[in-house]
């Protein structure tokens, strides 16, 4: 009966990995730092993760206003469950920072821990980083070199300054709807540093027949082909009926694109690059990115942190808060007031980092394996990232509390507090006697 | 919040704060020695303070919860 069991699972194992490997294999992941631009409001970009951020927001909002709207002494549902997490919190809080300043610090810790929460789990649904518009790579390589003129910052005296890269998956169309097909490959193009728009023209026509038409070179003939070379793909890709067409100036003056290029060893002005009847060379840009997979959006919420951390010491003890950093009664006080001066600064990075780091790494985790594994092991580190959404959201909003707590503290009583859970209610409230007294 | 995530919370976030440090001062003091041309005075200066702030910060972060993970076996005893 036992072996029936451990051959059944091995058996759904095995059909899994098949089934991942050979048949529904994602395309081949692009991983990109900087968040994605979705459109523009004026001169602001409004990124993927910031539309995340909203929705997160709006969210949370929702399910706060339905939680309280009709509030009942004895709560059910809804209501029951925002008070359970919200008492949960209190209790925490004050647990470590005491009931006064627990009550004060509260507002901020909790929204820093649930909007951090919600963010993190709420970009491991499935429509993350996968659903978006597409941005035809293929165009844009085309418009960079027809528009390159010595003014651009790419462009000096002809040729360009620096690389380039270009990166896309190919892409299918049916009707409307664009997608990438399973296990298709990510094709990149750089236009190189120290090369002219026309010999990057020749380049990109290479480029195109060998991987839109039926036209192979060897590896090391690609990066510097002949015009012998550049003559038989170009007749490649107009033979072919599925490739990508190259336009000259008589096809494209319907379609009105900006600038043709010259083409050295074909003697021809290139117009245009239609891509109406093959592959398409696109990149996804994902409606939804998490959160705080965007260096931008941590570190905004870090110096939030820092700035509430810092109000906060100040509410507790006036100007004698700057004792703590810049205290000239003797050389090794001044030194460790340097030292508290510099750490306070370096949280705001380590804060940055730390939230980023963990969560784009998921992220690009997520995404690799679902290439490389399908179905088996990303269920595995699906399971990981909630126990690491979750942690981080701990970690940051705890370390706020922590370094809110240490700010609010007298200088020199420190030896005696933070974190005493029996002594604490009774050193708070000396505590806050005596900054009631200095104010 | 709970018996350990408290702990493991407080224990990730404080690696960071040495990696950072350390890493910060070095990036600085790599900046420094590219302006000056002094290289490598500002880097090893960089570095010795990105370490002397991670040992002091971190060890003021880690006192009181080291104070008090001492207290918790005997209250719960």
């Amino acid at each position: 009966m036992k072996l029936v069991y451990i051959g059944g699972i091995a058996v759904g194992v095995l059909a899994l990995l098949g089934l991942g490997l050979f048949i529904a294999q994602g395309p081949q992941p692009e991983i990109v730092v900087p968040a994605e631009v979705l459109f523009k409001i004026g001169p602001l970009n409004i990124t993927n993760t910031l539309f995340t951020s909203w929705v997160v927001m709006a969210l949370l909002i929702i399910l706060t206003f339905a939680a309280t709207r009709s509030m009942s002494l004895l709560p059910t549902g809804l209501q029951n469950f925002v008070e359970a997490v919200v008492g949960f919190l209190v209790a925490q809080i004050e647990d470590i920072a005491g009931e006064k300043n627990g009550r004060k610090f509260f507002t901020v810790v909790a929204t820093i821990f649930l909007f951090v929460l919600v963010s993190n789990w709420f970009g491991l649904l499935p429509f993350f980083n996968s659903i978006g518009k597409t941005a035809d790579v293929g165009h844009e390589i085309f418009a960079e070199l027809a528009s390159a003129s010595p003014a651009r910052l790419t462009l000096k005296d002809g040729v360009y300054t620096a690389d380039k890269k270009f990166a896309g998956a190919k892409m299918q169309k049916s009707g409307s709807i664009v997608y990438a097909k399973p296990r298709a490959k990510t094709v990149d193009f750089t236009v190189k540093a120290g090369e002219t728009p026309g010999r990057a023209m020749d380049r990109y026509i290479v480029f195109l027949a060998r991987n839109f038409a039926a036209f192979d070179i060897p590896e090391a003939a690609v990066e510097d082909p002949t015009a012998e070379e550049i003559r038989v793909a170009a007749d490649a890709l107009k033979n072919s009926s599925t490739a990508p067409e190259l336009l000259d100036a008589s096809q494209v003056a319907a379609g009105g694109e900006a600038a043709a290029i010259k083409s050295p060893a074909l003697g021809t002005e290139i117009a245009g690059v239609s891509f109406e009847n093959s592959a398409k060379m696109a990149v996804v840009i994902p409606f939804f990115r998490g959160t705080f997979s965007d260096l931008n959006n941590t570190l905004a919420l870090g110096i939030i942190a820092f700035v509430m951390i810092e109000i906060w010491g100040f509410q507790a003890q006036g100007f004698g808060y700057l004792k703590k950093f810049f205290d000239f009664s003797n050389p090794i006080k001044a030194f460790v007031g340097i030292l508290e001066l510099l750490s306070e600064f370096i949280r705001i990075v380590s804060f940055t980092f730390r939230l980023f780091g963990n969560i784009f790494a998921g992220e690009v985790l997520v995404l690799m394996l679902t290439f490389l594994m399908p179905f088996l092991f990303v269920d595995i580190i699906y399971g990981l990232e909630l126990f690491v959404g979750f942690i981080q959201a701990a970690v940051f909003a705890l370390l706020t509390l922590v370094f809110a707590s240490m700010a609010t503290e007298h200088h020199g009583e420190d030896e005696h507090h933070a974190g005493h859970q029996g002594e604490e209610a009774t050193a708070d409230a000396h505590h806050h006697q005596g900054a009631a007294q200095a104010h | 919040m709970g018996s350990w995530i408290t702990p493991t919370a407080y224990l990730l976030g404080i690696g960071w704060f040495f990696a950072t440090s350390i890493i910060l001062g070095l990036v600085l003091g790599k900046w420094a020695d590219s302006i000056t041309g002094l290289e490598p005075l500002f880097t090893l200066v960089g570095i010795m303070l990105g370490l002397a702030v991670a040992i002091y910060g971190g060890a003021r972060m880690l006192l009181p919860f080291m104070r008090r993970l001492g207290d918790e076996p005997s209250e719960k005893r």
